[in-house]
């Protein structure tokens, strides 16, 4: 690795104005905290994070509570980038419509985050996690056939909001670095997941076919399996499927019906049912080892937990150290290696009045 | 007309299937001028994933690759020959940056790592992305689709709760979610840039990536030892939380039910009987009222009869039922390109909607090789001898070697 070490934080001196207070902008601002800007959040009342999710979210923020029109209206004039996540025209109620701000400072980055985006005929609708990841299309693919479609772990939904306006925050500011002018970034839930829908959502509009969803198993050599300690799993695209039938050592897999790409989806299931009794028998690091030497794509379902101890993801320093008063929390820090991170401590609110001194300036 | 903010930005893209490839139509889509590399022997395996039976050159024809690859320039290089590699090094000096996803040794292999390509041009930025990253004892494995979700520990997070099976998203969700992260490392990479003048390496392990939207679950694993919960559709924070099946074919609808109050509403919305027996099997009551009432009902009323009274709900929209979705249309959020080989189909914008620069899709994915000859002999200055040796040598071509199912 030659990354620079003496380089400054990426973002340093950049001010980032955090308001509305759910995950989609928190996770936003993350990022851009550890890359170095000076990120302020408005703290919403009651808060909306879990104690959990603030441990992640909030570190390297300064939070202010109890902000007035007044105090909000001049930190939004001090700030270089807005980052919002409430819903369309709460930010114009709150005196800050985005119009007019940029009106006043061409460069001036403003990103909101919106279930639906700022316009159109949903736009005033509520949504939560559930309910947006189910307008983004991905839900109908997951889940069985035999059960009712299921949303994926976690809160995906809010969090892609917050990864996408991270990105376009970072790519609109650079346009105002380049080009002197910044933007009103409108970031919609539906639309971050609507252009990710892989092959079937092109399948879906060219061909005009549904595609339903298929459980663990889009084939039998792309699925999930029980194994012997847990899960693993195989995705082999056809240049790998020689390599996985060599593994599985069955001399059946030499006949025509596996081994032809257009006759084996016919004998899916009996595939299905070797694959089956393959995986059962071995260990997820046996699996895991078996992959790699074999250069067969193997992985394992890994908890949270496990991943803590995960070497890879210790040695490349993957993991935030955050003191809460529950002890020290481990969580994910930097995205990416190769420019400065900064990992950051949480901190309790202060007044209005501490920031705006400190923002009254330009350093 | 207002620029785009990637405008004057060249970028040369290794990137194949679909997590390098999504970024950098991302990047396109901002306004950067991207060229797309591929060797016509060891091409981007998306073009004939799906095959396609009795078409026309498949590998310009397919709507997988198509769709992610507009907005693009085709260049052919074979960087494993000589030849190949001394005109990629060519093309670098006129590049911002070079992004690659592929194993994490094949650049090295190559010998065309971030060291030798900074001696080419400086400045440049690299940016891998590989899915465990280029370091770590688990950098040798082969990594991709949802092998990264079962890996970055999402997978354990999801599945219906009552017979303990995690379950894989429906997409290959580790792809996309890296492809965004990369076109930010881009941008961010671009912004040091411009302040210290120097370029960077970029090291972008999907896994990681798609491990940062649970940290939270992190926070509960290392403080309290924590294991997840499958919780299927429902969730705790909710009074109540479901997916109802509608009429129709396979037609769906989730709900929350944030409060008591917001059930009361919709139960009086939906005519059925708000009372509830009081205790654990509450949830059950209201999940079997609500879909005993909407079993008959349309899902596109249902949602907006509920979302109008400010009740969150979403239709499941299938991959068909979203490209006809009126908010999508009247967002403008679909588009159709002309293609020579295909019919037009709507593609999605990009979701990073500048209001005002307003970036749109512009033309149709490249075919294999077409911009060849615009490259070499307008950017590269190559002349028609060298070009014709580039291409009797097999380092070019205008369609692949020997091009089966992917």
């Amino acid at each position: 690795m030659e990354a620079p070490t003496a380089d400054p934080l990426p973002l340093e001196s950049v001010r980032v104005l955090e308001i509305g207070g759910g995950i989609s902008a928190a996770f936003a601002a993350r990022w851009l905290a550890g890359f170095g800007a000076d990120v302020v959040r408005i703290d919403p009342e009651p808060e909306m994070l879990t104690p959990d999710e603030a441990v992640y979210l909030l570190p390297g923020k300064r939070r202010v509570r109890g902000a007035s029109a007044g105090d909000l209206l001049t930190l939004a004039r001090a700030a270089d980038i807005i980052i919002d996540d409430g819903p369309p025209g709460a930010l114009a109620a709150r005196g800050l419509d985005p119009a007019r701000l940029r009106a006043g400072r061409p460069e001036l980055v403003i990103v909101s985050i919106t279930p639906y985006g700022q316009d159109g005929p949903y736009a005033p609708f509520p949504a939560t996690n559930i309910t947006a990841f189910a307008m983004g299309g991905i839900m109908s693919l997951t889940g069985m056939h035999q059960r009712e479609p299921l949303v994926t772990g976690g809160s995906q939904a809010l969090y892609l909001g917050g990864l996408d306006a991270a990105g376009a925050a970072i790519t609109a500011y650079l346009g105002a670095l380049l080009h002197g002018e910044g933007d009103w970034v409108d970031i919609s839930l539906q639309e971050s997941m609507a252009g990710m829908l892989e092959l079937y959502g092109p399948r879906g509009a060219y061909e005009g076919a549904v595609s339903i969803r298929s459980g663990n198993h889009v084939r039998a050599v792309w699925g999930l399996y029980p194994c012997a300690d847990g899960y693993a799993g195989v995705c082999a695209l056809e240049r790998q499927v020689p390599a996985l039938f060599a593994l599985l050592g069955d001399p059946e897999l030499e006949e025509p019906r596996f081994r032809d790409p257009l006759e084996r989806p016919n004998h899916d299931d009996e595939l299905q049912a070797k694959l089956y009794a393959w995986f059962g028998e071995r260990t997820k690091a046996e699996l895991l080892e078996l992959g790699v030497r074999h250069r067969v794509p193997i992985g394992a379902v890994v908890t949270p937990l496990e991943l803590l101890e995960n070497p890879s993801l210790r040695e490349r320093g993957f993991f935030d150290a955050v003191e809460t008063p529950a002890g020290t929390a481990l969580v994910p820090g930097r995205p990416f290696l190769g420019l400065p991170w900064r990992p950051g401590r949480l901190s309790e609110p202060v007044p209005a009045a501490d920031i705006l001194a400190a923002w009254s300036t330009r350093p | 007309m207002k620029r785009l903010p990637l405008e004057g930005i060249r970028i040369a893209d290794l990137t194949m299937m679909w997590a390098g490839p999504y970024a950098t139509r991302i990047l396109a889509e901002m306004g950067a001028e991207v060229i797309k590399i591929e060797s016509p022997r060891a091409w981007d395996n998306i073009r004939t994933l799906i095959p396609q039976p009795g078409v026309d050159e498949p590998w310009n024809s397919s709507y997988y690759f198509n769709d992610y690859n507009r907005d693009k320039k085709s260049l052919t290089l074979d960087l494993a020959h000589p030849l190949g590699r001394e005109t990629f090094l060519q093309l670098v000096p006129h590049c911002d940056v070079v992004i690659e996803n592929y194993r994490a040794d094949v650049l090295d292999n190559l010998r065309l790592g971030y060291g030798v390509l900074r001696e080419a041009r400086p400045d440049i930025i690299l940016v891998s992305m590989a899915g465990y990253g280029k370091t770590g004892p688990e950098r040798r494995h082969v990594g991709f689709g949802p092998i990264i979700e079962q890996m970055s520990g999402l997978a354990s997070m999801t599945g219906y709760g009552d017979d303990g099976v995690p379950f894989k998203t429906g997409i290959s969700y580790g792809d996309p979610v890296a492809g965004k992260a990369a076109a930010a490392a881009v941008a961010l990479a671009l912004v040091q840039r411009r302040r210290t003048g120097r370029g960077c390496f970029i090291d972008l392990a999907q896994r990681e990536v798609l491990s940062s939207l649970i940290g939270e679950a992190f926070a509960a694993a290392s403080l309290r030892g924590e294991t997840p919960v499958h919780r299927g559709n429902r969730d705790p924070r909710a009074f109540a939380q479901g997916v109802y099946r509608c009429a129709g074919d396979e037609q769906w609808l989730a709900i929350t039910l944030r409060t008591r109050e917001e059930w009361e509403r919709a139960a009086a919305l939906l005519g059925i009987d708000p009372a509830l027996p009081g205790g654990p099997s509450d949830h059950d009551v209201i999940d079997a009222r609500l879909a005993e009432a909407l079993a008959g009902r349309d899902p596109q009323e249902a949602f907006e009869l509920l979302a109008r009274a400010g009740i969150p709900a979403g239709r499941v929209l299938d991959t068909v039922a979203i490209h006809d979705d009126p908010h999508l249309a009247a967002r403008r959020f679909w588009v159709q390109l002309p293609h020579p080989r295909m019919h037009p189909w709507k593609q999605p914008r990009t979701a990073w909607r500048l209001r005002e620069a307003d970036p749109w899709p512009r033309r149709h994915a490249p075919l294999f090789g077409e911009h060849n000859s615009e490259i070499l002999r307008g950017l590269l200055g190559l002349d028609d001898d060298r070009i014709e040796e580039l291409r009797r040598e097999g380092v070019i071509g205008d369609a692949p070697v020997n091009p089966g199912v992917g």
